[in-house]
């Protein structure tokens, strides 16, 4: 189990100590509502991340960076069920590394407290230039979903999916949205996330936690705090199927659907309905790698993913345009499969001894990253319980939740154009 | 066996290694407090290796894309395939190949002895037919088209084949649709007892483990064929572009640029201290903390995501850099530039300091991870290296020979690739 210390009004510091790594990982998420704001609140965590009072420019940012034996700053912007959540990690080398005395963690932990609390910010401003910057920089990164189509085949499929939900709203907000936010709405964003989102501080390595967290404590006990819970809507049935399409000419084209997992909330039934997700689309045992690949030769690649913080499952597949219906049916077909319990009860243990090693953390990274994920749960769950969890599911309970699987929206990404097909087998 | 310790004190780790006396190599390095372990066998037979010697000592060519074939053939078997062996002991299996190997690998916390004999076993023993090869070509082709799709992908290929006009590195990993259409199973057969013996291969096996254990089921486990090492053919080449600038058409948002410089070669391999002096300059000349970076930032002609890198093997070797632009010849114009003024004027040593600061902390920061601690043991025993070489390496650089890697840099060895987008 993880030290959980409270900061502040909801400002949470969860510090996994040990000294099985080379390095020490401290990750600032901050939780706001998806709505009207995010492209004001993503154009922030991109301004923080560029430079603080102290080193106004981000060359001599990195260069602080390089210094500190290539530690490294980044920043990101999420969706976590219906919550937008921006994101500082530094991560860095532990000290017993350095090759001269000094606290390196400590150093990182006091910079990003500063890129976070005392940016380069005069008169409510972060200088028009940079905002001009970063407006460009993150506009071309939305413009480059489109450079890869699996990703962005997701993306619409997911966005039509939720048209009338708060999931639908892109996580950045929309390029419209972002040229027209001006500075005073980046520095309201600054202060709005301070004083009403939802903090965790997660902090991995052999470092002494209160001492990072005495750091954030200190510069929290400055604000007001008024933290706003953001809160998402689970719809458990698909209400409306849907197929949407786009060409585009490329090679492959990409096949994602849409499934609602039948869930009410993030907690809901997630052991069954991970191992039924699992074996639908996941191991190399599951059902869509074993006919849409392995059978059929249909795919290279034919997954599906879950997502718990909304409830969704979606299967993805890159496939010769021309044989969307075919490749749909043997989905669909694999899918009542498991609703009516056709599958090997060895299954089963191979899908809960995969979930297990998944739940094996050997990196900062995934360990943070787990953490992290629970930032707007109450209960910390440790992999350990959830894989306890996991090893409790039943064959039954692995249909049930496969019948609670809902279609209700496919997207085709179709290649116009398309070079002449392989070999039918 | 013989067992050997080495070990580095500043690190904190251990590796222990041995030589199978069917020749393989064996590293291992066990890792306290880890839960799970990983494993990855490699052989030296990688995309570059499109000539084989035969019966009379000459190079025959074979067909682009066979080591990546051999890759996805090898988890077949007459009974139950490698996945479905795995899926048994818990643990994830995967492969991949590279331009100079393929590697088969794993990671698992329980029954590691166990994966490891599923490991060995599955890669020592070919099973396929016609049949199944044809089911490959299927499933291959598909993964032909996705990489097409990739612009990341693209850039760097068509730069390469810009660059190199003999040198196999210029083709594609997996092949061409056409190319894999000429492997059936009697080839891979062939390929497979010419590249597959021990005596080619490494094991490398990080994390949770006692390395007596894993030397215990090598012995078990590994066939003695008497084979040698495969040899490889070395196509030396000018440093001459085929081409100064190679552009491509695809479904993009913003124009994509790689800008490439050719070493010219007299020994197939760079030392590994050259490779990291390189890697120094690219990161002095094109880092985060660069005064390029921010140029190019600052007149919007890059992103975030711009940077460079050492791309370098058995007989080629090049500096790389690129990024998105909304005008990549400007861009290209102010590299040069840059570049052209770091030769006359030399790097600045405070940028040298960071730029190795930085190196070695990366480097140490790298051993936090099981997989990337077992691919560089690979790496390094295949390029001729001892475990922590380049740490080692990394610790005596001095700045005369990153400065003198600039050298290696010539503008008449360039060569320009952009992605555009569709019109």
């Amino acid at each position: 189990m993880p030290d959980i210390r409270m900061l502040a009004d909801n400002v949470r510091l969860v510090s996994v100590n040990t000294s099985r790594f080379k390095t020490g990982r401290i990750s600032v998420t901050a939780a706001l509502p998806l709505n009207e704001n995010a492209a004001a609140n993503s154009l922030l965590i991109y301004l923080l991340k560029r430079s603080c009072k102290e080193y106004p420019e981000f060359t001599l940012l990195n260069g602080k960076l390089d210094e500190l034996y290539g530690a490294s700053v980044s920043a990101g912007v999420t969706k976590l069920g219906e919550a937008q959540v921006l994101s500082l990690s530094a991560v860095c080398l532990d000290d017993r590394f350095a090759l001269t005395e000094e606290s390196i963690f400590e150093k990182c932990a006091l910079l990003l407290a500063d890129m976070l609390f005392s940016p380069n910010c005069k008169n409510g401003s972060f200088g028009a230039d940079k905002l001009a910057t970063e407006k460009r920089l993150l506009v071309q990164r939305i413009e480059e979903e489109l450079n890869d189509k699996r990703t962005y085949a997701l993306k619409k499929c997911v966005e039509y999916m939720c048209s009338g939900e708060a999931y639908g709203k892109a996580k950045y907000g929309t390029v419209e949205e972002i040229e027209s936010v001006k500075m005073s709405d980046v520095y309201s964003a600054w202060k709005n996330m301070l004083s009403t989102a939802i903090f965790q501080i997660t902090v991995v390595g052999g470092c002494d936690a209160d001492k990072i967290g005495d750091i954030f404590e200190k510069k929290f006990k400055k604000i007001q705090r008024n933290p706003v819970k953001p809160q998402t809507v689970f719809i458990q049935k698909g209400r409306h199927f849907n197929r949407y399409e786009e060409s585009f000419p490329v090679n492959q084209g990409k096949l994602v659907m849409g499934f609602r997992a039948g869930m009410s909330n993030s907690r809901d039934n997630i052991h069954a309905v991970r191992v039924m997700n699992d074996i639908f689309g996941m191991g190399t045992y599951s059902k869509l790698f074993a006919n849409v690949r392995e059978k059929l030769s249909l795919a290279y690649y034919c997954w599906s993913r879950f997502i718990d913080s909304k409830g969704l499952v979606l299967v993805e597949g890159g496939i010769d345009t021309d044989k969307e219906k075919k490749v749909s049916a043997e989905i669909l077909s694999q899918l009542s499969d498991l609703r009516n319990g056709k599958t090997d009860p060895e299954v089963l243990e191979s899908s809960k001894r995969s979930l297990k090693e998944k739940h094996t953390f050997n990196t900062p990274e995934s360990i943070c990253a787990w953490y992290a994920s629970q930032l707007l749960d109450d209960e910390i769950v440790t992999p350990e319980e959830e894989v306890c969890g996991i090893e409790a599911v039943t064959m039954e309970q692995v249909c049930e939740a496969a019948k609670k699987l809902s279609i209700d929206t496919i997207f085709m990404l179709k290649a116009e154009g398309e070079e002449v097909g392989g070999d039918e087998n | 066996m013989k067992i050997n310790r080495v070990t580095n004190e500043k690190l904190g780790e251990t590796v222990y290694t041995a030589v199978h006396p069917s020749g393989l190599e064996i590293r291992v390095m066990p890792k306290e407090g880890y839960d799970s372990a990983y494993a990855v066998f490699g052989v030296k037979y990688g995309s570059i290796d499109t000539a084989v010697k035969n019966a009379d000592g000459e190079f025959e060519t074979i067909p682009e894309g066979t080591a990546h074939f051999l890759e996805h053939k090898l988890f077949e078997s007459e009974d139950l395939n490698a996945f479905e062996r795995f899926a048994k002991t818990g643990a994830s299996a995967n492969a991949y190949t590279s331009f100079e190997k393929t590697a088969y690998l794993f990671k698992g916390s329980e029954n590691v002895g166990q994966s490891l004999e599923i490991l060995l076993d599955f890669v020592q023993n070919p099973y396929f037919t016609q049949q199944t090869v044809e089911k490959e070509q299927g499933i291959i082709g598909q993964e032909i088209r996705m990489y097409r799709d990739l612009p990341d992908w693209q850039v760097m290929f068509n730069l390469l084949k810009a660059l190199y006009s003999e040198h196999p590195v210029r083709i594609d990993i997996a092949g061409t649709q056409e190319s894999i259409a000429k492997i059936d199973a009697d080839l891979l057969y062939r390929l497979y007892n010419t590249f597959y013996n021990p005596a080619n291969m490494v094991l490398s096996v990080v994390g949770a483990v006692v390395p007596d254990e894993v030397f215990e089921i090598v012995d078990r486990c590994i066939k003695n064929t008497g084979g040698k090492a495969a040899e490889r053919k070395f196509v030396k080449e000018s440093g001459v572009p085929v081409q100064k600038y190679v552009e491509q058409q695809l479904s993009v948002a913003q124009k994509q640029f790689l800008l490439g410089y050719k070493e010219e070669l007299s020994e197939p391999m760079l030392s590994l201290e050259d490779e990291i002096a390189s890697q120094m300059l690219t990161e002095i000349i094109a880092g985060k903390s660069s005064p390029l970076f921010k140029r190019l930032i600052d007149e919007e002609l890059g992103d975030m995501g711009f940077g460079g890198d050492v791309f370098n093997g058995f007989g080629f070797s090049c500096i790389m850099l690129g990024g998105t632009s909304k005008d990549p010849e400007k861009a290209v114009e102010i590299i040069k530039d840059e570049i052209e003024r770091y030769k006359k004027e030399g790097i600045d040593p405070a940028a040298f300091e960071r730029a190795k600061r930085k190196f070695y902390g990366r480097y140490v920061m790298s051993y936090n991870d099981i997989d990337d601690v077992a691919n560089l043991m690979m790496n390094l025993y295949f390029s001729g290296y001892e475990p922590f070489a380049e740490l080692e390496a990394c610790k005596k650089m001095t700045f005369e020979k990153v400065q003198s890697r600039l050298d290696a840099v010539k503008d008449e060895f360039s060569a320009l690739s952009v992605i555009k987008p569709m019109a």
